[in-house]
C-alpha cells in the first residue's frame, strides 16, 4: 500500500488552482524529491497531506486514510517555518514530543541535541535561528514515523548546515517509511533521492527514479530540471 | 490527549500568571504595611514610599485582570493560528480537544485571578485585630442569617451560586466569541486580523439583534402574562427563573460560537 | 575516504567504482568488515537504497561477501583485488589515451611524453 496517494487532487485559492488534478503514489522505503520552482504547488500538496488545508476536489490518503488525527500519528512533518514554541526549553520540547507521539525516540533526540552542545535547560528563545531549525529537524527525525514530509529542509542554509541536515535525515529515518523532501535546490539533494516528482504550475510534470534519468538521459536530475523548467 | 494538551497549556500560561499572582500578593503585603506603618505623616520619604506601594498594588490588580484576558486571546492566536499552529494542528489530537484545552485553561485563570484578588484584598485589610474583626463579622452575619427562615437562607445561597455560575459561563462564552472571530478571520488569505475584528463586531451585532428579537418575541408570546397572572409566581421564584434563563442563553451563545470555531478550524484552516 | 560524484553517470555505478578504489587502495583492507549500509550512505551523502544496490553489485562480482549475521566483508582473495586494480588502471589508461588521440598525438609521441614525464619525476627525486 502506498504511504501517500493522491488521485485527481485539486486545491484552489480564489480562482487560481494551486494544485490541478494531481495523481501520484509514494511507496514505503523510498526517499522522494518533490521538485519544482517556487509557487508550483509543493507546499500546498504537503499541507493537504497534513490536513492543514482541505482539498476542493479529488482524493488524498496517508497510509490509506484521509489526513486527520490518526494520520498525524504516522506522519512526521517539518514545516517550512520554525513552529516549535520558543518559550520552551529543550527538555520541555522533548517532553512535548514524547507526550504526543508514541513513536518518538527520546534517547536519539537527546543524543543529537547533545552533539550540537545544546543543554536541556536551554530555552529555544535563546538559540539562533539556525539552531532552532536544527532542533526542529532533530525532533522530526527522531520519530519512527511511516511518512516524513519535509518542506524545504535546506532552503537558505550554508553548505555545512546542508550537509548536517541531509546526513541527519539519511542517518535517522525509519527504513520502512517514505521520505518526501520538497525543494527547488536540486543539485544539493539529488544524491540522496531514489525518486523525483517534478511539479509545475500545480501539475505533475514527471515522476521517475534518479538513476533512470541519469542512465537514460545521460544527465543529472538538476540538468533535466533546468531543461524542463527553462524560462 | 486532552489531559496532555492541558498539561502543556498550563505550562505555557503558568509561567506568566503565577509570577503575576506573586506580584499581586507581595504588593498586597506591602500595601498592608504601608497602610499601618508608613502613611502616618511622620516622614515624607515613608509617605511617598507608601503611596507608591499602594499604587503598585492597584496596578498589580489591573495587571492580573488584563493579563488573564490578554493570555486568553494571545494563546489561541499565537499557539493555533500563527507559526506554532503548524505543530499544534499536526498533533494526533482532535480540533475539539484543542478548543477545550484553550477554553478550560483560560477559564481556570479567570477564576484564579478572581480568587487571588479577593485573597490580596484580605491581606491588605489585615491588621492586629483583623482576625477578631473578621470573626465578629461572620458571627454577626450568622446571627443575622439565623433570623432568616430556612427557605430564605437557601434561596440566598442558591442566588449567589447561580450568579457565580452565570459569571463564569459568561466569561467562557465571551472567550469563545473571540475564538470564533479569530478562527473565522484567519480563514481568509489576507488581512486576517482585520477580518477577525470585523467578525467580532459582526457577532456582537448579531447577538444584540438576536437579544432584542428575543425580548420582542417573548413579549408577543404572552409568556410574561402567564408568569404574572396564570401561575402567580412569587418574586423569589421569578429571580431564579430569570437567572436560570440567563444561564441557558449564555450556554446557547457559547455553544454557537464553539460550533463556529470548530467549523473554521476543521474545514477552513488557512495558516500563513 | 573521499566521495565525489559527477553529473553524467548513475550514482550507483559511481559508488561501485569508488568502493572498488577504496578496496584497492586499502581504505577498506582485505578481510575487513565494511560499515553498515546506512553508515556508508551517510558518510557518502547518498541514499541508503543506492548504496545497498552498489554493494549488492560488488557482492555479485565477488569483491565483497556478506555473512548473514555479522555484516559485509571485503574479500581476502588477493588475486581478485589485483584484478580489480588492473581493470581500474586499464580504465584510466583508456580514457587518457582517448584524450591524447583526440589532441592528435601519435603512439610514439605519447610514449615519449610519458618517458619524459617519468624522467622529470626521477630528476626531482634525485634532486630531493
Amino acid at each position: 500500500m502506498p504511504v501517500l496517494e493522491c488521485r485527481g487532487l485539486t486545491k484552489r485559492f480564489g480562482r487560481t488552482a494551486a494544485l490541478d488534478e494531481v495523481s501520484l503514489a509514494i511507496e514505503p522505503g523510498r526517499i522522494v524529491g518533490l521538485l519544482g520552482p517556487n509557487g508550483s504547488g509543493k507546499t500546498t500538496l504537503i499541507k493537504l497531506a497534513n490536513g492543514l488545508l482541505t482539498p476542493d476536489g479529488g482524493y488524498i490518503a496517508v497510509c490509506g486514510a484521509a489526513p486527520g488525527r490518526e494520520s498525524h500519528g504516522l506522519v512526521s512533518y517539518l514545516p517550512e517555518r520554525t513552529a516549535i514554541p520558543t518559550w520552551m526549553t529543550a527538555r520541555q520540547l522533548l517532553d512535548f514530543y514524547g507526550d504526543f507521539y508514541q513513536d518518538f525516540r527520546r534517547d536519539a533526540a537527546e543524543e543529537m541535541l547533545d552533539h550540537l552542545n545544546i543543554r536541556p535547560a536551554q530555552a529555544i528563545k535563546q538559540m539562533s535561528k539556525g539552531t532552532r531549525e536544527k532542533v526542529q529537524l532533530i525532533m522530526v527525525m527522531s520519530r519512527a514515523a511511516k511518512l516524513y514530509l519535509l518542506d524545504e529542509p535546506i532552503g537558505g542554509v550554508d553548505p555545512a548546515t546542508r550537509d548536517y541536515i541531509l546526513s541527519t535525515i539519511i542517518g535517522n529515518y525509519n527504513p520502512e517509511a517514505a521520505v518526501v523532501i520538497s525543494t527547488h535546490l536540486i543539485a544539493d539533494v539529488e544524491k540522496v533521492l531514489d525518486e523525483v516528482i517534478f511539479i509545475s504550475q500545480g501539475r505533475v510534470a514527471l515522476q521517475s527514479t534518479v538513476d533512470d534519468i541519469r542512465e537514460e538521459k545521460g544527465m543529472s536530475v538538476d540538468a533535466l530540471f533546468r531543461e524542463v523548467f527553462k524560462c | 490527549m486532552l489531559r496532555k494538551l492541558l498539561k502543556h497549556e498550563f505550562r505555557a500560561t503558568g509561567r506568566v500568571m503565577l509570577p503575576m499572582y506573586l506580584i499581586l500578593l507581595v504588593t498586597a503585603v506591602g500595601s498592608n504595611l504601608a497602610g499601618r506603618k508608613m502613611l502616618n505623616g511622620r516622614s515624607e520619604v515613608l509617605d511617598t514610599l507608601g503611596v507608591i506601594v499602594i499604587m503598585a498594588f492597584g496596578f498589580a490588580i489591573a495587571g492580573a485582570m488584563l493579563m488573564s484576558f490578554v493570555l486568553m486571546i494571545q494563546r489561541f492566536y499565537k499557539n493555533l493560528l500563527q507559526d506554532e499552529g503548524y505543530l499544534m494542528f499536526t498533533l494526533p489530537v482532535s480540533v475539539h480537544h484543542h478548543i477545550w484545552a484553550k477554553l478550560i485553561v483560560s477559564a481556570v485563570w479567570f477564576a484564579a485571578t478572581v480568587l487571588a484578588i479577593i485573597l490580596a484584598s484580605l491581606i491588605v485589610a489585615f491588621q492586629g485585630g483583623f482576625l477578631r474583626e473578621m470573626l465578629d463579622f461572620f458571627s454577626y452575619l450568622f446571627n443575622g442569617l439565623r433570623l432568616l427562615k430556612a427557605g430564605e437562607a437557601i434561596n440566598g445561597t442558591v442566588y449567589l451560586a447561580e450568579l457565580a455560575v452565570l459569571l463564569f459561563l459568561s466569561l467562557a462564552a465571551f472567550s469563545l466569541q473571540f475564538y470564533a472571530a479569530l478562527s473565522a478571520g484567519h480563514s481568509r488569505a489576507n488581512h486576517k486580523m482585520l477580518w477577525s475584528v470585523a467578525w467580532f463586531f459582526g457577532f456582537q451585532f448579531a447577538l444584540q439583534f438576536a437579544g432584542s428579537l428575543l425580548f420582542i418575541g417573548l413579549g408577543r408570546t404572552g409568556i410574561p402574562d402567564m408568569l404574572n397572572f396564570s401561575w402567580d409566581i412569587s418574586p423569589v421564584a421569578a429571580i431564579h427563573i430569570g437567572l436560570l434563563f440567563s444561564i441557558g442563553i449564555v450556554v446557547l451563545y457559547g455553544a454557537i460560537f464553539y460550533a463556529v470555531t470548530a467549523f473554521f478550524l476543521k474545514k477552513h484552516l488557512n495558516l500563513e | 575516504m573521499q566521495w565525489q560524484f559527477s553529473n553524467d553517470a548513475p550514482i550507483y555505478t559511481q559508488l561501485i567504482q569508488q568502493v572498488k578504489v577504496g578496496i584497492v587502495t586499502g581504505a577498506f583492507p582485505p578481510g575487513e568488515r565494511l560499515p553498515s549500509v546506512r553508515d556508508m550512505a551517510t558518510e557518502a551523502g547518498v541514499n541508503p537504497n543506492t548504496m545497498q544496490r552498489a554493494l549488492a553489485e560488488l557482492e555479485r562480482d565477488g569483491l565483497v561477501y556478506s555473512q548473514r549475521t555479522t555484516g559485509r566483508f571485503v574479500t581476502e582473495d588477493n588475486t581478485m583485488i589485483n584484478q580489480a586494480k588492473r581493470s581500474l588502471a586499464q580504465r584510466h589508461v583508456k580514457t587518457f589515451l582517448e584524450a591524447m588521440l583526440r589532441l592528435g598525438f601519435q603512439r610514439e609521441e605519447i610514449i615519449d611524453l610519458i618517458t619524459q614525464e617519468f624522467g622529470k619525476e626521477d630528476g626531482t627525486h634525485a634532486g630531493a
